[in-house]
């Protein structure tokens, strides 16, 4: 009884505002868009004009590779940055984990600190840093052109996408790999020491297996936000940088085609998920061996 | 659908106008001024896009009683029945209006709209830059043609729309903007993917301050936000003006009009508020304070001379010809466009 009385609360939370949204999801990426907008009625409206299902917002996507590559190209962009973040992230939760404890709050406190201000404002921030008339492009392109080199431009590159998803991201990707070191048992590499490993093989033999918790939980939360993001593309990126979520909220924003921007959804939606069951599926022996 | 707006200020209901307005698209002094006038309230709600706006309306947002959408959203609005006719009895200033500005296609006899103010979609440019490389600034070449854009590639920005681009490029083919051929669409998609390389940027929303700090040397973009990037160029003390000017070639000229929205539930108010705004005191001060086009005639003695000086703002008769207002697209030829776009996007 009180099992059920504690877990409804966030169940019919979930039922309404996850579940439900997603089934009107399902459901309009199978309608006609509306002709001002919006969806086109699922019953006669009388007036000649569409209504009922389609197949048509799916058979679009697939009529052309474009889409497909922008799926692509959104996957290489969140796992670049997921893989960014993992080896800039672990050797900072390596260190803080290690740090005496009466510093650890503090060092905590100060990974979660960009979270004070608005993302938007930090993203502009960038923008500044990474300007042509900012210090670090100047000096870049000074030493370019010592080398008799064309300058490059910082803002507006695939690079400063990256850039920004990595800054964005990386405190998702510290936390739980802090939390799961944090817990390790020092005693083991000292056995392991006694066993005869060298610093590397310790590492690689205890720690890396015993953090790989950590290290998917990161990765999830690092990789899917990053899959879905469009401002940061939008404010950092040049001329070839759309990503999935820009064009999903074209289709909404843009140019009033709902029916395929829920049929985009609903695709990512799935690839994230077969991801996700494929990632589970793959840790658990090794969780399980470790 | 599911979304419902409801009103934020508990003043008497029959006090408030809600007012549904581009960002910044009305000065603070004339707010104030209609509000002693009609002892009431103006609440204002505020979008950056039609589209937005649109999109907003379409999921159910209801209780404003005036929009000022752009032409092609207006004529939207209008064929999904969401408006109310406007009763010219009560618009006595509706005279003040000049004739090129009303009877347009999208709302023929002006039964739904009232013009406000309008902007034109045209380059600007650093004027040191410009002069010193040696490059035109009355042309969509500039943006378009690689024999200029070498001389300023990485320093070229054009706006993030699917209309405003594709206009452009079918302005500078020589093809009207409204011009719905896929062929033609086509031809400026090539055209556009010829010019790629050398664009910085699709940038919409922060063309302003790198023109103004010098980053960006030409950008495709609105003749308000040129305006202001002058203003904050000269504020700052640059050493360099941003210039604007309408291409020969022709531009998008987006007339904004006050329309009624038929959820709204003080029409008599809103009315009073769409006649106050046909004065030409009132209608200038936001000339005054953004640049943007006037279509109202009686505004002009009030407008700041070198504004109204601005061929680029007020254009004389011939160029006047050569723009043209965006008409709203059927959804088989959104879906069309949509591709091309998003195939210029990934290329």
């Amino acid at each position: 009884m009180t099992k059920w009385a504690v877990l409804s609360p966030p169940t019919l939370f979930l039922l309404a505002f996850f579940l439900a949204p997603a089934l009107i999801m399902v459901l309009a990426s199978f309608q006609y868009p509306g002709e001002f907008g919006g969806l086109a009625p699922l019953t006669d409206p009388g007036d000649g004009k569409e209504f009922g299902l389609t197949l048509e917002n799916h058979a679009f996507f697939f009529s052309d590779w474009l889409f497909a590559e922008i799926f692509a190209r959104s996957f290489a962009v969140a796992a670049a940055s997921t893989l960014i973040c993992l080896l800039l992230a672990y050797p900072v939760a390596w260190l803080i984990a290690q740090s005496p404890r009466r510093h650890r709050d503090l060092l905590v406190l100060l990974v979660i600190l960009p979270f004070a201000s608005n993302f938007l404002i930090r993203v502009y921030a960038w923008m500044i840093l990474l300007g042509p008339q900012a210090a670090l492009a100047r000096t870049l392109n000074g030493v370019l052109a010592a080398l008799g080199l064309e300058p490059v431009s910082l803002l507006f590159s695939p690079c400063a996408v990256l850039v920004g998803m990595v800054y964005v991201h990386l405190p998702f990707m510290i936390l739980p790999l802090y939390t799961n070191l944090e817990k390790h048992d020092p005693v083991l590499l000292d056995a392991a020491q006694d066993l005869g490993a060298n610093a590397w093989r310790r590492f690689w033999g205890v720690t890396w297996p015993l953090s790989l918790p950590g290290v998917f939980s990161g990765s999830a939360l690092v990789f899917i936000p990053v899959l879905g993001m469009f401002a940061i593309p939008d404010l950092l990126g040049g001329t070839r940088d759309m990503l999935i979520g820009n064009l999903i909220k074209d289709q909404f924003l843009g140019v009033r085609d709902w029916p395929f921007g829920a049929a985009l959804s609903i695709m990512l939606t799935l690839a994230v998920l077969s991801l996700a069951g494929a990632a589970a599926w793959l840790s658990k022996p090794k969780a399980r061996a470790a | 659908m599911w979304l419902v707006l409801f009103p934020t200020l508990p003043v008497l209901a029959a006090d408030t106008l809600y007012l549904y307005n581009w960002n910044n698209y009305i000065s603070d002094e004339t707010i104030a001024r209609f509000e002693a006038q009609c002892a009431c309230k103006v609440v204002q709600d505020y979008y950056s896009d039609n589209e937005e706006m649109l999109a907003k309306i379409a999921a159910g947002a209801s209780g404003y009683d005036l929009i000022v959408p752009t032409g092609n959203a207006v004529e939207s609005l209008i064929r999904s029945r969401q408006l109310r006719p406007i009763d010219k009895a009560r618009l006595p200033h509706l005279k003040n209006i000049k004739p090129a500005f009303l009877n347009t296609p999208f709302d023929p006899g002006n039964r739904y709209s009232v013009p406000y103010a309008y902007t034109l979609t045209l380059i600007g440019y650093n004027t040191a830059k410009v002069k010193e490389l040696g490059l035109p600034s009355d042309t969509w070449a500039l943006i378009f043609e690689p024999r200029y854009l070498r001389k300023i590639k990485g320093r070229v920005t054009v706006l993030d729309s699917q209309r405003e681009l594709m206009a452009a490029a079918m302005k500078y083919l020589g093809h009207s903007i409204n011009d719905t051929d896929e062929a033609k669409w086509k031809q400026a998609r090539d055209l556009i993917l010829r010019a790629k390389p050398y664009w910085a940027a699709f940038n919409a929303s922060s063309y302003i301050k790198e023109l103004t700090v010098g980053n960006i040397w030409v950008a495709h973009g609105y003749s308000n936000d040129m305006f202001q990037a002058d203003q904050d160029a000269r504020r700052a003390g640059r050493p360099f003006a941003i210039g604007y000017g309408i291409p020969e070639e022709g531009a998008v000229l987006a007339l904004d009009s006050m329309v009624l929205h038929k959820t709204g539930r003080h029409p008599a108010l809103a009315h009073r508020f769409m006649d106050f705004m046909l004065a030409g005191e009132n209608s200038a001060e936001l000339t005054n304070l953004i640049g943007s086009g006037n279509p109202n005639r009686a505004a002009m003695d009030h407008i700041r001379p070198e504004i109204a000086d601005n061929r680029a703002v007020f254009p004389d008769a011939a160029t006047l010809r050569r723009l043209e207002m965006m008409r709203d697209l059927d959804r088989r030829s959104r879906r069309v466009l949509n591709r091309i776009w998003t195939e210029i996007k990934l290329r």
